[in-house]
């Protein structure tokens, strides 16, 4: 407590008290903004999330040449890049552009075709089925940067970027 | 330092915060320093210490700046909410417990937020059904001519705080599903390829909603909530900018045609356009020295206040609430009326000037910040597409009262997350964070 002779102190005190508040708050948010920063300019370098690269969000542009990259498969090495701008099928038989030796895909198992700038995935009638993003594929669809093939244990990444 | 602590480290600054603020509150009052604000400050540290172990306990790889933000936010909300009334800041206190426990609730039971994308029929249909109870006759209760808030014998609550988490989840669950036929359209027209009528159609419906909403509830802002989080979304899952922009020109045009015919909107546009006229002010009102003021009142007073501000405010403690309008001094009007909810902004602006202000405007832009980034991490299109709709309410929210304090926008009564008064605003803010946690940790946990 502060005796009644000091009480004219309570005005400087109170206006010291003030600027010490808001002192500490922009120390804490420059503190934060710092450490956002240093988040971001970490996470452009490499991938944060698998297939995503940081930033990009859902919207994939679609702007440079399409690639399928190899997360697991195989016989393959983890980041190697297909070129698939001519289109490509996958499969376990001899006749394909990207062959897989997973047990559970079948010789001729999905294809990919260029149709006007888009890239599109089919499901060529395989035994096991083609996963999109983990989910079943269902009918030709669209490829969007960072969007996952997975065939039995063999996963790509789509890129355009 | 790992995520967890660091996150306890930055609570640190809010209880340091708090223990000053109710300092300088006591000073101001009772000219002596007494160690009550400790006590307080204490007592904050030890709620917010409850919500960390919560948190890693059941989202370890979380990320570790949104709880202290929002502290933050929690600890100027209760400082100046302590200086308006102290049984405000009681209660608010009460309902920051509430909040948290259904923050831990959501933590703990929600593990796997993707089930809500099965169930998002049902969610917009509760959702909806919440929006529109407030305009049923006994339970609905009007504030200020709109329709916000559902009376259940002594419990009132704002039903657009929960609804607004329903519609995102909705919304991302949606077009989580119809993204792909939304970006490679069929039929072209003007120029432009259009997805096919099948599921245009439900995107004009949303609008559709969104109009509703101006006529049934009456309310701008948590129309231009509502559809803004719906075209942020739309954008984010289609990557097109000619749906945002067709949406703004089509809510534009609809809220143009709508308010004009809404009498209680176009009061609050007139009110807008000129606050300081004297027949809105209500200058004869107060000059007849009766209690009670015109429509733009609330807007004219809160500018005067932010203006006194100045660059440095008044300090705690120091902005004039009351003042007697009649000579017997019997009469007292509100100078700030609603600052405890509407006006906490004008208030705060008032008491800590420009960079007090600034400085909570920057803790919800980190907070957004977070948000936004959070949904880049994530690794399913439902988590991304939820993660940008709820950080992106969260945004419109505030902004829709910020900017309409500073009168950038008319005036509506939605709250101010996590600092303004008010037991709803409060629990479904912190059922918002604990998703966000969800899906930050999802997407932050090793593999």
């Amino acid at each position: 407590m502060i005796a009644p002779p000091l009480a004219d102190l309570v005005e400087p005190v109170s206006v010291a008290l003030k600027f010490a508040i808001v002192g500490v708050l922009y120390l804490f948010l420059a503190w934060v903004a710092r450490s956002s920063v240093v988040d971001l300019s970490r996470g452009a370098v490499g991938a944060v999330a698998p297939g995503v690269v940081a930033g990009e969000g859902l919207s994939g542009g679609g702007r440079g040449e399409p690639r399928l990259r190899v997360e697991r498969a195989i016989g393959h090495h983890p980041g190697d890049e297909y070129d698939i701008g001519q289109g490509a099928v996958i499969g376990r038989g001899a006749q394909v552009e990207i062959q897989i030796e997973d047990p559970y895909a079948s010789s001729r198992h999905a294809g990919l075709v260029r149709q006007a700038g888009v890239v599109i995935v089919e499901d060529l009638g395989s035994t096991n089925g083609t996963f999109l993003n983990e989910e079943p594929l269902v009918g030709a669809q669209p490829l969007q940067l960072g969007d996952r093939i997975r065939i039995g244990d063999t996963e790509f990444t789509y890129l355009d970027d | 330092m790992s995520a967890r602590n660091r996150e306890a480290l930055a609570l640190l600054p809010s209880a340091l915060l708090v223990t000053a603020g109710f300092a300088a509150i006591f000073l101001k009052r009772d000219a002596f320093l007494s160690n009550a604000s400790l006590t307080y400050g204490a007592v904050f540290l030890g709620l917010c210490l409850v919500g960390h172990l919560v948190i890693r306990f059941t989202a370890p790889n979380a990320d570790p700046y949104l709880f202290p933000l929002v502290a933050v936010l929690a600890c100027f909300g209760l400082v100046e909410l302590y200086r308006i009334d102290e049984s405000f800041a009681r209660l608010q206190a009460q309902w920051f417990v509430v909040g948290l426990g259904l923050f831990a609730f959501t933590m703990v039971v929600l593990r796997d937020y993707h089930l809500l994308e099965r169930y998002r029929y049902t969610i917009a249909a509760g959702s909806l059904l919440l929006l529109v109870l407030p305009r049923m006759p006994v339970i609905g209760e009007a504030t200020n001519g709109a329709y916000l808030s559902i009376r259940l014998g002594p419990f009132s609550f704002q039903a657009a705080e929960f609804a607004k988490i329903g519609i995102v989840i909705f919304l991302a669950g949606y077009l989580r599903e119809t993204r792909q036929v939304l970006i490679h359209g069929g039929r072209r027209f003007l120029g432009m390829s259009l997805p096919p009528l099948r599921h245009f159609g439900p995107l004009l419906a949303i609008w559709g909603t969104a109009m509703l909403l101006l006529i049934f509830i009456r309310d701008l802002g948590a129309a231009l909530m509502f559809f803004g989080a719906f075209l942020a979304l739309l954008y984010v899952a289609t990557g097109k900018k000619r749906y945002p922009l067709l949406g703004l020109g089509a809510f534009a045009l609809g809220a143009y045609v709508v308010g004009g015919r809404v009498g209680h909107v176009q009061d609050r546009v007139a009110a807008w356009q000129n606050p300081l006229d004297p027949v809105l002010f209500g200058a004869d009102i107060a000059d007849q020295g009766k209690p009670g003021f015109g429509s733009s009142y609330q807007l004219a007073q809160s500018l005067f206040a932010q203006a006194d501000g100045g660059l440095f405010g008044r300090g705690f403690g120091q902005a004039e609430l009351l003042t007697r309008v009649s000579d017997g001094g019997t009469v007292t009007t509100e100078l700030l009326p609603a600052s405890q909810t509407d006006m906490i902004y004008a208030l705060i602006t008032n008491e800590t000037g420009l960079i007090g202000a600034a400085a909570i405007l920057l803790t919800y832009l980190l907070i957004v910040q977070r948000g936004f980034r959070i949904a880049s991490l994530a690794r399913d299109p439902f988590s991304k597409l939820l993660a940008t709709g709820l950080t992106s309410v969260f945004a419109l929210q505030v902004f829709v009262i910020v900017g309409g304090v500073t009168k950038v926008i008319p005036l509506t009564g939605v709250t101010l997350p996590f600092i303004s008064y008010g037991g709803s605003s409060v629990m479904a803010n912190f059922i918002l964070l604990a998703l966000l946690m969800r899906v930050s940790e999802d997407a932050r946990r090793p593999t």
